[in-house]
């Protein structure tokens, strides 16, 4: 009688183990696969059904041929406004706009700004619209901007010229316009990636400022100088080419970078909300009142390379310190080779809200909150995509979608994907779907959520490379809510 | 060749081989239904392992979603971390809680809903 032969699951363990660390291996040998890596030429394709939903959601493009979109937003009646950025990495540079969208997909100027975009957002409020002017070549500020035209600036000189901008806003029930200032680094290190991001020639001695005092380890970092040549060294909160010693205490100031900030509507002093984030660009009242704000997490690029930082959304407490930039996600950093510049922590970061995809570029978003829309009490956040290779490497596009999260449990569930066997933008597909959801906001009656598409933005070995007048704002009701 | 030989060849076929589709999130293939076992293991996915397998698909790291690789051996990379991959320790995911999500993981993979929901 033949034996039966018997399984070896110690040798099958260890032959997964010797695959795994091969496998491991090649993984730091694998080409990324980015979705912006593909080719793109000619006009946007937009197909509606290229795009798919949850059973009994529809969606359609309202508007068409916008160049950089960030924001939409409503008047009192109804009508839908949309702002085009006038500015896009890749050092590409347009007319930031605040534009009107009439029946029928045209659009009508209502107000131009000047060449220090991008304008990130925008927000309606008494008859005015808030916009976020980014301020990557003058400094950030908030602008207030009437039906007329007229544009106001009630904030400004927000420390916004390196690699992230002023963001949001969004109107509280208290009255005060809430911001982000985004970090001027990728983890408070300036170094040869803002070189390439186009700032550091601009602005050689832009570094990032802390909200509070912060006391450094002394850590410093050896890089090419891009601007003299040679090597340089530098440190945490300085200037590219000054080290920092152990010990050395950074003045803290507002306004500062990492921070949610607030700013009354006819102007004033500027307050801290919140800081420690990098880049908080979404900004959303949710249905207990409370503060909530999609963070772009760290990217491995720069100095101080930061691998495996999820993007995410937090829940807002007021005077708390968030991590950056040597937590992430409320934790230490998983690699220890990442030695902390701090050398006392601010505070202890809280858990965020919901975590998203490594470098899916987490960014505008809004709460359901009328039934015949579904899922109140959710959010809907608008994920932009990823822009690897120079973040860091993916096995697959990230991003590139609208999802729904469920800030209770955590949980993060898709929403608004396009159809295919990958997920990716529509160029990367071939498709006429989604590009790269930059905001989502609901429409006053809270039956249509709004979706803006920045349009065509490749990456190539030059660096981003945006396409103007590829932009969409999207609308998606649900079966009998339309 | 004996099943001892034939094992590590399938689990060499199950870390690189996809087997059906990645994607089985619900605008494709309907809502997923899940056990409480599954819906812990749904939560506790979403803190530890979204950021690099968004929905059980590829980003930063490899889809899961179409992996046919003993949950043991899912289980055992969890603890000790390969490659690229950190490794998550009892005292940030517990046994039951490797186990919830396994059950989600077996959940997700196993859903085949309509298309379009």
């Amino acid at each position: 009688m033949p034996t039966k032969p018997r399984i070896s699951w110690r040798r099958g363990l260890l032959a997964f183990v010797v695959l795994a660390f091969v496998i491991g291996g090649c993984y730091w040998m694998r080409r990324s696969k980015g979705g912006g890596m593909t080719e793109f030429e000619g006009a946007r394709p937009i197909r509606p059904q290229d795009i798919a939903l949850p059973d009994g959601y529809a969606i359609e493009a309202i508007a068409t041929g916008l160049t950089f979109p960030t924001g939409v937003a409503f008047d009192e009646a109804g009508g839908i406004y949309v702002v085009e950025s006038g500015y896009s990495y890749g050092e590409v540079t347009d007319t930031p706009r605040l534009l009107r969208v009439e029946p029928g997909g045209g659009t009508r100027v209502i107000a131009s700004g000047g060449g220090n975009g991008p304008w990130n957002g925008v927000a309606g409020h008494e008859g005015a619209f808030y916009v976020a002017e980014g301020g990557a070549f003058e400094g950030g500020r908030i602008l207030r901007v009437t039906p007329d035209g007229q544009i106001v600036a009630i904030a400004d000189s927000l420390p916004s010229m390196g690699d992230h901008h002023t963001n949001g806003p969004v109107v509280g029930q208290d009255g005060w316009i809430y911001f982000g200032q985004g970090t001027a680094t990728n983890s408070a290190v300036v170094g040869e990636d803002n070189a390439s991001f186009g700032w550091l020639e601009r602005h050689p001695d832009f570094h990032d400022t802390p909200c509070r005092d912060v006391t450094l380890t002394g850590v410093n970092f050896e890089s090419t100088d891009p601007l003299n040549g040679g090597e340089t060294t530098t440190g945490a909160f300085s200037p590219f080419g000054t080290p920092t010693t152990e010990g050395q205490v950074v003045r803290g100031r507002v306004p500062c970078n990492g921070a949610i900030l607030r700013v009354r509507p006819d102007g004033g002093a500027i307050e801290l909300v919140a800081w420690g984030l990098r880049n908080p660009f979404g900004l959303a009242f949710g249905p207990d009142a409370r503060l909530y704000v999609t963070d772009n997490g760290y990217d491995e690029r720069g100095s101080r390379k930061v691998f495996g930082s999820g993007d995410y959304l937090w829940r807002i407490e007021q005077g708390s310190w968030y991590g950056w930039p040597d937590f992430a996600g409320g934790r230490p950093f998983f690699d220890d080779d990442i030695r902390p510049v701090l050398a006392r922590a601010p505070g202890n970061p809280p858990e965020p809200a919901a975590v998203f995809g490594v470098h899916s570029s987490a960014d505008g978003f809004d709460f359901s909150r009328n039934g015949a829309f579904g899922h109140v009490g959710e959010a809907f956040v608008a994920l932009l995509g990823d822009m690897s290779p120079p973040v860091g490497k993916v096995l697959s596009p990230v991003g590139f979608k609208v999802v729904r999260v469920d800030v209770e449990s955590g949980v993060v569930e898709d929403f608004a994907v396009n159809e295919g066997d990958t997920n990716g933008p529509a160029s990367w597909l071939g498709s006429g779907g989604l590009e790269r959801p930059v905001a989502a906001r609901f429409d006053p009656s809270g039956t249509a959520l709004y979706v803006v598409d920045f349009g065509v933005m490749t990456m190539t070995e030059r660096g981003p490379e945006p396409r103007k007048e590829t932009g969409v704002l999207w609308k998606i009701t649900r079966s009998g809510s339309r | 060749m004996s099943a001892g030989r034939i094992a590590p060849l399938l689990i060499a076929a199950g870390l690189t081989v996809g087997c059906g589709q990645a994607r089985r999130s619900e605008p494709l293939m309907g809502p997923l239904a899940l056990q409480s076992d599954a819906e812990q293991g749904r939560t506790t996915f979403m803190k530890y392992c979204q950021p690099c397998h968004p929905g059980g698909e590829a980003g930063l790291g490899p889809s899961l979603n179409d992996k046919a690789l003993p949950t043991f051996l899912k289980k055992f990379q969890v603890r000790q971390g390969i490659g690229s991959m950190p490794s998550f320790s009892e005292a940030e995911i517990s046994d039951q809680q490797l186990d919830d999500i396994m059950a989600y993981l077996k959940a997700l993979r196993g859903h085949e809903g309509e298309p379009g929901g």
